[in-house]
């Protein structure tokens, strides 16, 4: 996850204890691997596999909030599960640190472990203030949606799950037709141009559609669509302005959380126009 | 068989070039129980076989053994000869001199000495040989056909008039099936119920064929000849002796235009009672028990409508639902084919918007007949499209839905391209997004290339989404000639959804015994040779139940499979080869192994008591059973033997061919 998405950060390690997950820091974990993947694949599999075989060794499942770094670590799995050849190259080049990967510990995004795991009843149960009356447009982010064979935590066509969570809320989340678009970031360092465009793009339907603001769960997406808004929006020759904020940070304030304890100060895009702020009802 | 004849043939030189013939003659006559030792140039020829049959008259041979070819080109002809001279066909033996010695060596020596050990090898065994009977089956003349659309229809028409009975089975109320839901068909633009219209009526007046519509096949019992079917006729709740099918309930009943027809896929609605199209067969009204207000409630405000307005009195509350007993000789299925619900394709938007249709739809659409009277209109709004996007391979040639190709689906976009533009005029821009273009029929290139001059855009490629905002419907496609990406604007959407087999065939394959392919539809007996067979005996596969296929396939297979029926209903009785497998009911410890095993289902588990107590065996039904051995070969007691393939006969052949020293019984 980058580091400079520290709301995200803050945002999770406040709301999952209310929901009744204890989050342990893994001494050792490291990068997943995945900026590494176009010059050296068997590097990246090499530390996706040691972050994995980490949480074998502590008996801890895993919540992996970045959807890249879950793409990184689910096709690892995959590989490692399905390959024997390879498991025994990877397990010979960990075995250097005294790890193995078995690979029986679980992998967990924000959405699949609250939706599925937690479960909407408690997050019902949890909810404190009443929100405004909003229309957030859902965004999942590319990496948790495909390639549906490596088993992601979502459907692939049709997500509903950030909805669900979003409903039970209290946040209505209308379905809109570039739902499933791309948020530009991955062609970021070689073709800006166009990276920004398709940014664009999406916050232009998204304020076309009447959509109160859009919510995330994804840190590179959130760096597009929240701090670079401005500049994407002109690269289309539009004016955005659309709050962005996470999921988890929405969440926060709906069970009542200090939104200076989420982060919500860090986002750029205006995140204040919700009002969203204010005591507890 | 005690007195046995050997005949080596030359075969020309294809033999005599590699083996040394006549030292094998002079060997053999040494054997025990070898009376007479003869080669010839071409056993096989007429000469040949006068030799064979001067040896039964003459030296009273009882068995032979025919050292040549491979007894898949000749076993049955040295048989027939064998037969034909007065000796029991399966006291014969054939060792494969040819194929299986001097066609594969280059030794002269070392191949007479090889064929040397065949031909005793086949003598040991014959000596061994058992005279087997034939049993016979009487034929009943009778045939089944299971499915009334034009593959049923054209194989009930094609056995009615070799002079078979035929009962024709359809689930709907109706015959005609899918084909009597098109408009036109392609290649040549015939419009559908013209010709599919007298075919029915055909059916329908047949002296020889008995119609049973709004039914299905419960059971099915007996085999090869001799089946018999249970066929359940559900109530049409009218009488239809009297019908005379006005329509005038119809327009009375109270629940009118108010339950989606399946017809018309969902597109217009019908009443409780209803007759399912303009053309149907027969053309009497049938009431659907599950809306009819007096069947679910008991009352249908003071009085049922329908009643009252029938003046044939037709109307009969009190039917009940009957079982037919039927006894037929053969039985052809042809149970048609479903189309994929794209709404499992989320992405296509089919379950988003109500102008995205199927194919199916459209043909609806477009027919005259359908709800729209012939008229292309918006189902959202009624208004007139200016732009319609064809979306082919809709689930087909996909790996997360169905691997194989439609085969009907370009055919059927291309045509109706001709059919909007008729209908909407030049104006309107017509996509077809396209996975390849298959036109691979008589005449179908032509046509392609026909509507390629037209004023339609092809792009190739799978469109990754069709985006709707309200009337408002986008779709991305990369075109993969182009190498660009477009965004269509259009006003509907056309799916091409993939072929797949009906929702009950599983249960359907079950019931009949039938196999099926890994795609679910039914499986043939052969996919080039025996493509209408089954694996069962008697019962023959037509039209898309088989495997996706367009209307001038599924008819030639149809007469296909009526020819393969005739084939046995044509005939008093059948022969059956006794070449099979027999249980040993004393060997058998009724572990039923052989059962799960047996691909033509010929075992089933007999009860006996015996000694007051109860125990199962298997028993082999001697009609279904193919001969194959796999039963034999998986017995864990040794209770079946494979006839003219016994323990010992087998053990004999071996003994010779380990044990040179023995010479295989030289005096």
């Amino acid at each position: 996850m980058p580091t400079e998405q520290y709301a995200y950060e803050m945002s999770i390690r406040e709301t999952l204890p209310l929901m009744g997950v204890e989050i342990v820091d893994l001494p050792g974990f490291s990068c997943c691997g995945e900026p590494l993947k176009s010059i050296n694949q068997m590097l990246t599999l090499h530390m996706s596999a040691r972050n994995l075989s980490i949480a074998d060794r502590e008996g801890i499942d895993l919540l992996v909030p970045c959807p890249m770094c879950h793409l990184a670590l689910s096709e690892a799995k995959n590989i490692l599960d399905g390959n024997g050849e390879m498991k025994k190259r990877i397990n010979a080049k960990l075995r250097e640190e005294g790890l193995e990967y078995i690979g029986k510990q679980r992998l967990f995004h924000i959405i699949d472990l609250v939706h599925d795991e937690i479960g909407l009843d408690t997050i019902r149960e949890r909810v404190k203030k009443t929100l405004p009356d909003l229309n957030m447009a859902a965004h999942y982010g590319c990496h948790i949606l495909r390639p549906s064979e490596m088993g992601r935590p979502v459907d692939s066509e049709n997500p509903r799950k950030m909805e669900a969570i979003l409903l039970s809320l209290g946040v209505r989340s209308e379905d809109y037709a570039e739902k499933l678009d791309c948020c530009g970031g991955p062609l970021l360092p070689n073709h800006p141009e166009t990276s920004l465009a398709k940014t664009g793009q999406k916050l232009h339907a998204v304020s076309e559609q009447g959509f109160d603001g859009m919510v995330l769960a994804c840190p590179w997406c959130q760096k597009m669509f929240d701090s670079k808004q401005t500049k994407a929006a002109e690269s289309v020759g539009s004016r955005a302005h659309v709050p962005v904020l996470y999921l988890t940070q929405l969440m926060g304030l709906a069970f009542g959380i200090d939104d200076a304890k989420l982060g919500l100060n860090l986002n750029l895009s205006p995140v204040d126009d919700l009002g969203l702020k204010g005591e507890v009802e | 068989m005690e007195r046995i004849g050997v005949f080596v043939c030359h075969c020309g030189i294809n033999i005599s070039s590699m083996v040394d013939v006549e030292s094998i003659v002079e060997r053999v006559r040494e054997l025990d129980g070898v009376v007479e030792a003869k080669s010839y140039k071409y056993m096989c020829s007429d000469r040949g076989a006068q030799i064979i049959k001067k040896s039964i008259e003459e030296k009273g041979i009882d068995g032979a053994v025919i050292a040549c070819c491979s007894p898949r080109m000749h076993e049955p002809t040295f048989r027939g000869v064998a037969e034909d001279g007065g000796m029991n066909p399966f006291t014969v033996e054939i060792a494969n001199i040819r194929e299986q010695c001097s066609w594969a060596h280059d030794s002269r020596e070392r191949s007479t000495e090889k064929a040397m050990k065949l031909v005793m090898s086949s003598v040991a065994k014959a000596r061994l040989l058992e005279p087997l009977e034939r049993g016979r089956t009487p034929v009943i003349p009778n045939a089944l056909v299971i499915g009334g659309g034009i593959a049923g229809i054209q194989a009930s028409l094609d056995l009615a008039n070799e002079g078979f009975r035929v009962y024709l089975v359809e689930k709907d109320p109706s015959i005609g099936g899918r084909m009597a839901q098109l408009d036109k068909t392609f290649p040549t633009l015939d419009c559908s119920s013209c010709i599919l219209t007298p075919k029915m009526m055909e059916v329908y007046h047949h002296p020889n064929i008995d119609l049973m519509t709004y039914s299905e096949v419960l059971s099915i019992e007996g085999s090869i000849g001799d089946y018999r079917v249970k066929v359940r006729r559900k109530p049409r709740y009218v009488d239809v002796d009297r019908c005379t099918g006005c329509g005038d309930c119809v327009t009375a009943c109270r629940m009118r235009d108010r339950i989606p027809d399946e017809f018309n896929m969902g597109l217009s609605n019908r009443s409780a009672i209803y007759i399912q199209f303009p053309q149907a067969i027969p053309l009497e009204a049938v009431m659907d028990s599950e809306t009819c207000l007096f069947h679910r409630f008991g009352k249908c405000g003071d009085g049922p409508l329908c009643v009252e307005a029938c003046e044939a009195e037709a109307i009969d509350f009190e039917q009940k639902e009957e079982v037919a007993e039927l006894n037929v000789g053969a039985i052809v299925v042809a149970t048609g084919y479903d189309l994929l619900d794209p709404a499992s394709l989320h992405e296509y938007g089919y379950s988003r918007s109500k102008n995205v249709i199927t194919t199916l739809e459209l043909e609806r659409l477009i027919s005259s007949s359908g709800p729209t009277k012939g008229e292309v209109r918006l189902p959202s709004s009624g208004e007139r499209p200016r732009s319609v996007t064809m979306i082919m391979c809709v689930g087909s040639r996909d790996e997360t839905q169905c691997s194989w190709c439609c085969r009907i689906g370009c055919m059927t976009a291309l045509k109706q391209v001709i059919l909007l533009r008729e209908n909407l005029g030049e104006e309107v821009e017509i996509n077809i997004l396209h996975t390849d273009i298959k036109s691979f029929g008589k005449g179908y290139e032509e046509f392609y290339r026909n509507v390629r001059a037209e004023n339609t855009n092809f792009f190739r490629g799978r469109p990754s989404e069709v985006r709707i905002r309200n009337e408002d419907i986008r779709i991305d496609i990369f075109d993969t000639i182009t190498n660009k990406l477009f965004e269509i604007r259009t006003d509907m959407v056309v799916l091409v959804p993939a072929v797949v087999p009906r929702a009950d065939s599983g249960e359907f394959a079950r019931m009949m015994n039938l196999s099926r392919s890994g795609d679910g539809f039914l499986l043939e007996a052969h996919l080039k040779l025996k493509p209408m067979d089954t694996f069962v005996n008697g019962i023959f596969i037509a039209g898309c139940c088989q495997g996706p296929k367009d209307i001038t396939d599924t008819v030639a297979q149809a007469s296909g499979a009526a020819s393969r029926a005739a084939g046995i209903l044509s005939k008093k009785e059948l022969e059956n080869d006794p070449l099979i497998a027999v249980v040993d009911a004393d060997l058998c410890s009724g572990c039923r192994i052989c059962i799960s095993l047996c691909p033509y289902s010929a075992i089933e588990p007999v009860v006996e008591t015996m000694a007051g107590e109860e125990v199962v065996h298997a028993e082999i039904n001697e009609v279904l059973c193919q001969g194959c051995g796999a039963c034999v070969a998986a017995c864990p007691s040794g209770a079946i033997n494979q006839m003219g393939f016994k323990d010992n006969q087998i053990l004999a052949m071996i003994g010779v061919l380990n044990d040179c020293s023995d010479a295989g019984g030289l005096k």
